[in-house]
This record gives C-alpha cells, sequence and structure tokens, in this order.
C-alpha cells in the first residue's frame, strides 16, 4: 500500500496551483514532500537544484517552500503576534534589523498590522491563518504551500486567506501550491491537479478539468455550481459556452444571449427545475 | 460552577501600565522577586515579616494594581486557611515556650506564642501572595521568559539547555488560554449529553471527580495531537534547536534597574539583621 504512487510532477516558477482530492486521496501527502516533511520511499523531490533527501540542504529547501497547515492554533508559536512572525527569520539566523524589517513587511502583506501586539487567541481564525502566513513569509519564501489552510475557516476567513495568496502570487510572483477538498478554490488557479487514490488523474486549467463532468462526478468531486449551470445551458442551447468559472461570466454571457432569446421565448419555456444540476443541493453557497 | 474558564484563569494575566514597576528590566524583577522571596520565607519575627508585608502594599500601591484583584485567590481560600490556622493554634498549644496561656479546656489550650505563629504565618501568606503575583501582573509574559532566559545562561556552560527551557515555558504559556478554551467546549459537550459536571457542588468531591475523568482523556488526548502537529509547524519554520538563532525581543538592562537590584539585595539584608537587632534591643529593655 503507497500513499503516493506513480506522481510525476513539475511545478513552474511563479504558478498557481491547486491540488485537489477526497480524503485520503495523497494530497497533503504530496504536499509534505515539497519541503522535506516526508521524504519519497522510492523516486525522489527536487526544489529548484536541491534534492530534498540531501540533509544538508533540509533547512534551504523549507525556507524556499514556505509551508502552511490547517489548524492555526497549532502553528503559531509565541504569545504575541509579531513575535511569532519573528520566529522562522529567527530560527534563519537573520541580523535583526533585517528581522525587524521582514516583520514589518509580512505583517503588511497579510494587512495585520493593526494586531501585532496581541496574543494570538484574541484573534479570529481567519485573522490567526493570516499571522501563519506572515511567519512564513518573513523567510522569504519563493513558494508557499497551503496545506489544507482554509479547511477550518468560515467563508469570510477562508476569502481573506485566498485573497492574499493571490495577489502574493500576482504581486511578489511567490508560486503558490494549494492544497484543498474546496472546488471552488480551484477556479482561480492557474493549474488544477485532481488526486485520487495517491495517483495524478487529471491536471490542467481549471477551465478544462471541470469540462470533465463525468470523471470528476465518479471521483467524487462536485464541479462548481457556475460550471454546472454553464454545462447545462450548453447542453440545452449548442451554441451557449459550456466553460464558464465565475458568476460574472454567466451574467455577461446570459445577457449577450437574453437578446436572442426573447424570439425564441414562445417555443421553449424555461423553467427553473430545467437547471437544477442533480448534485446541486449538496454544495453550499457561491 | 460556571462554564467561562478561560476568564477565570488567573495565571500569566497581565494589567497594562507604565509605572516604575512595570517599566522595569524583567530579569530585575525576577532576582528581587527572588531576594524577597527568600527574606519573607525564612524570617521567624513577626516585626520582621510585617515589615515586609508593609513594603509588598507599597510596591503593589506603586504598580497601581488593584488590591481586591490580587487578593482575590486568597479570599476564595479564606474558609481553607482559616480552619489550618485554627488547627495549627490547637496543635502548637502544648509546645514550649507557651507565653501567655490565654484558655485551657481538656486538652485544647491556646496559648501566646501559639496565636503569634498564627499571625506570622498569616502575614507571610498574604506578603508572599502579593509577590508571585506582581511579576505576572506587571510584565508581559513573554519578556518574564526572556528575562529567565538570561538569567540562566551562565548554565547554559555547563550544559544546561537553557533556551529549550524558555523554548518550553513560551509554547506552555501559549497553550494555557487554548487548552481552557478547549476544556470549556469539552465540559460543555458532555453536559449537553447529560454529563454531571456543571450541576455538581463541592459537597460531593468523589462525584465530581468521577465526573472528571471523562473531561480529563480528550483533553489529553489533544493535547498530544496538538503537540505533535506543533512539532511539525516548527519544523517547517526552520526550527533547529538553540545554536545560531538570533533575537527579535531584546532585553535592555539600564542604570536604574541595577540599581534597583542591588537596593534591594542591601534593603532585604537589612531587615533580616536590623530588625533582628532591634528586636533583641526592646526584649533586652524587658528582660
Amino acid at each position: 500500500m503507497h500513499a503516493l504512487a506513480g506522481v510525476n510532477l513539475t511545478i513552474e516558477r511563479g504558478e498557481y496551483v491547486v491540488i485537489l482530492g477526497h480524503n485520503g486521496s495523497g494530497k497533503s501527502t504530496l504536499a509534505q514532500h515539497l519541503n522535506t516533511l516526508l521524504w519519497p520511499t522510492q523516486g525522489a523531490v527536487w526544489g529548484k537544484e536541491w534534492n530534498t533527501r540531501d540533509v544538508k540542504r533540509t533547512l534551504d529547501i523549507r525556507r524556499t517552500v514556505g509551508m502552511v497547515f490547517q489548524h492555526p492554533d497549532n502553528q503559531i508559536v509565541a504569545t504575541v503576534v509579531e513575535e511569532d512572525v519573528a520566529f522562522g527569520p529567527e530560527n534563519l539566523g537573520i541580523p535583526r534589523e533585517e528581522l525587524l524589517r521582514r516583520v514589518d513587511w509580512s505583517l503588511e502583506q497579510v494587512e495585520m498590522q493593526a494586531y501585532r501586539t496581541r496574543a494570538p487567541h484574541q484573534l479570529s481564525g481567519g485573522q490567526k491563518q493570516r499571522i501563519c502566513i506572515a511567519g512564513v513569509l518573513a523567510m522569504q519564501p519563493e513558494v508557499l504551500v497551503l496545506d489544507e489552510s482554509t479547511a477550518m475557516l468560515d467563508p469570510q476567513g477562508r476569502n481573506e486567506v485566498l485573497a492574499i495568496a493571490h495577489r502574493l502570487n500576482r504581486e511578489q510572483g511567490v508560486t503558490v501550491v494549494a492544497v484543498t477538498h474546496f472546488m471552488r478554490e480551484a477556479v482561480d488557479a492557474d493549474r488544477l491537479i485532481v488526486m485520487s487514490e495517491g495517483r495524478i488523474v487529471m491536471d490542467g486549467p481549471p477551465r478544462a478539468i471541470f469540462q470533465e463532468r463525468e470523471q470528476l462526478r465518479q471521483l467524487h468531486l462536485d464541479v462548481p455550481h457556475v460550471s454546472a449551470l454553464a454545462a447545462e445551458l450548453h447542453a440545452r442551447f449548442p451554441g451557449f459556452p459550456g466553460n464558464l468559472l465565475t458568476v460574472g461570466e454567466i451574467v455577461k454571457e446570459v445577457k449577450k444571449w437574453g437578446a436572442q432569446y426573447e424570439v425564441r421565448n414562445t417555443q421553449h419555456e424555461i423553467r427553473d427545475t430545467d437547471f437544477a444540476a442533480p448534485d446541486a443541493t449538496r454544495n453550499t453557497n457561491h | 460552577m460556571s462554564f467561562e474558564l478561560s476568564r477565570n484563569i488567573i495565571i500569566g494575566q497581565y494589567i497594562p501600565g507604565n509605572t516604575f514597576v512595570h517599566r522595569l528590566d524583567p530579569r530585575a524583577k525576577i532576582l528581587v522577586t527572588l531576594f524577597l522571596l527568600f527574606g519573607i520565607s525564612f524570617t521567624r519575627s513577626l516585626i520582621v515579616s510585617f515589615v515586609y508585608l508593609a513594603t509588598m502594599l507599597v510596591i503593589v500601591w506603586s504598580a497601581r494594581v488593584p488590591l481586591g484583584f490580587v487578593l482575590r485567590p486568597f479570599v476564595r481560600g479564606l474558609p481553607l486557611i482559616l480552619f489550618f490556622l485554627g488547627f495549627s493554634v490547637l496543635w502548637l498549644g502544648w509546645q514550649e515556650p507557651a507565653g501567655i496561656v490565654f484558655f485551657q479546656w481538656g486538652w485544647i489550650r491556646i496559648t501566646s506564642n501559639a496565636l503569634l505563629m498564627a499571625v506570622l504565618s498569616l502575614t507571610r501568606l498574604i506578603s508572599l501572595l502579593l509577590l508571585i503575583s506582581l511579576p505576572t501582573l506587571t510584565t508581559p509574559i513573554t519578556q518574564l521568559t526572556y528575562g529567565m532566559e538570561s538569567l540562566l545562561t551562565p548554565l547554559g556552560y555547563v550544559g544546561l539547555p537553557v533556551h529549550d527551557i524558555a523554548m518550553i515555558a513560551t509554547i506552555s504559556l501559549r497553550f494555557v488560554p487554548i487548552l481552557a478554551e478547549e476544556m470549556e467546549r469539552v465540559i460543555k459537550a458532555q453536559a449537553s449529553r447529560g454529563g454531571e459536571i456543571g450541576a455538581l457542588s463541592w459537597r460531593e468531591p468523589m462525584q465530581i471527580g468521577k465526573a472528571m475523568l471523562p473531561l480529563v482523556v480528550p483533553l489529553f488526548v489533544n493535547a498530544f495531537r496538538r503537540a505533535e502537529e506543533m512539532a511539525v509547524a516548527m519544523e517547517a519554520r526552520c526550527y533547529v534547536s538553540g545554536a545560531g538563532r538570533t533575537r527579535f525581543v531584546q532585553l535592555h538592562a539600564h542604570l536604574i534597574d541595577y540599581v534597583v537590584v542591588v537596593g534591594m539585595l542591601c534593603y532585604v539584608i537589612a531587615v533580616w539583621y536590623g530588625a533582628d537587632l532591634a528586636f533583641n534591643a526592646v526584649l533586652a529593655r524587658f528582660a
């Protein structure tokens, strides 16, 4: 029995990659291989030009590939926010002046400057997770791995964390690898990797992958509502694009088509039930 | 019993302020606390212990810490304390020298010396309570751990893992509110399924003990799971015990801190000898 088998994967600099899969699909195991928390029993993992098995390079890899975990409470080491952010660079032996600058910069990146002298237990889940991200950023990593970092958060906290990850990816050029089981987190990614039973079963841009509704259903993964709706519309009206991902796109298309359909309304009455995807009730709000 | 445990936890409660006591270097505070601890604990003279009580009251007042707040655990424990004091008065009643015998009935004898001992214990207890509450009430807890680490640094040269000890202390303190919260959650979960813990009074210690067991077990299991995750998270952030770390928080001792430490040391010694001398002089006059 292998947690991972036959995984062949290259993540390019500056990509925003989402790894999606069910519990036990091996997605977290894969993530923990990225910064030497786990070693492969066969094969090799390379971070830049370093093999993760090379013990001399462990710290180099860990400072390059920063990792944020699921439970914020179990990652925050210090009893004051700014001291926790400083923990990583302290470990790296960064001189104090640079250390202070990095703490300021990291807190600014996650918009938590106002809370720098607070105690972690006074913060909300989303705020705590932002502190964890700041703690990783202070090591100035090139890659940010979010290992189910949004799983414990409420929708607002999740949005805060995702917004920050996307901004870091866009503005600072940080490569982001986000492991999740929330479909909608994959919508904004450059690349989506779907895992099942320790293997990579799908790999490509989210727009293309969400087209494969049948295969996703076999993997017990739900397509986001918007994609399901677009596909239903496409099936009914062949000219309608079936690969839409966001509410904005759908609204735009429907407006564009609305004019033509006023004429046909008499022939084809559109009812609400026409668009109810079979799995629609299982998902939460979008 | 209320469910709001996290609010009742006094450990590490810090009362922000900007008094002289607050501004003192944590290392100076720790040293002065140790001196006073020594002085208060080892005196057998009633006068000296009164002097220390007065000293502590002055320090508490100058730190602007509300006296009622500090004495809350004392007031709460008062019935128990009085019980033990009464017991010790009876116990010491037959000890010689007895001084003046106030009252005797069967095996019960109340003597002036036994009463003096009780008063001495009481003043000592109050002074100690004020003393040990002060550092945490006037210093952020992290400052205290850094102070401790800095003071213990010399022991690092003989192989004591000073940095690790400080790290352990910091993480433990970090987990206090988390575990309190978790305890609260477990109690509520048990209570909602008919668990008794909230409904029992202290008159039923056995039942309370039994009801505690299903609380303690999940709490421990969770604590271990958290500790493991924390270890992985620390490793992911390049933690290697001790060597080559830089410090974000740095302590700066000023002249005033040295003055306070040396001054308080002299004060403790002076009270120790001075009060005894005065006491003996007074005794000699009456003898």
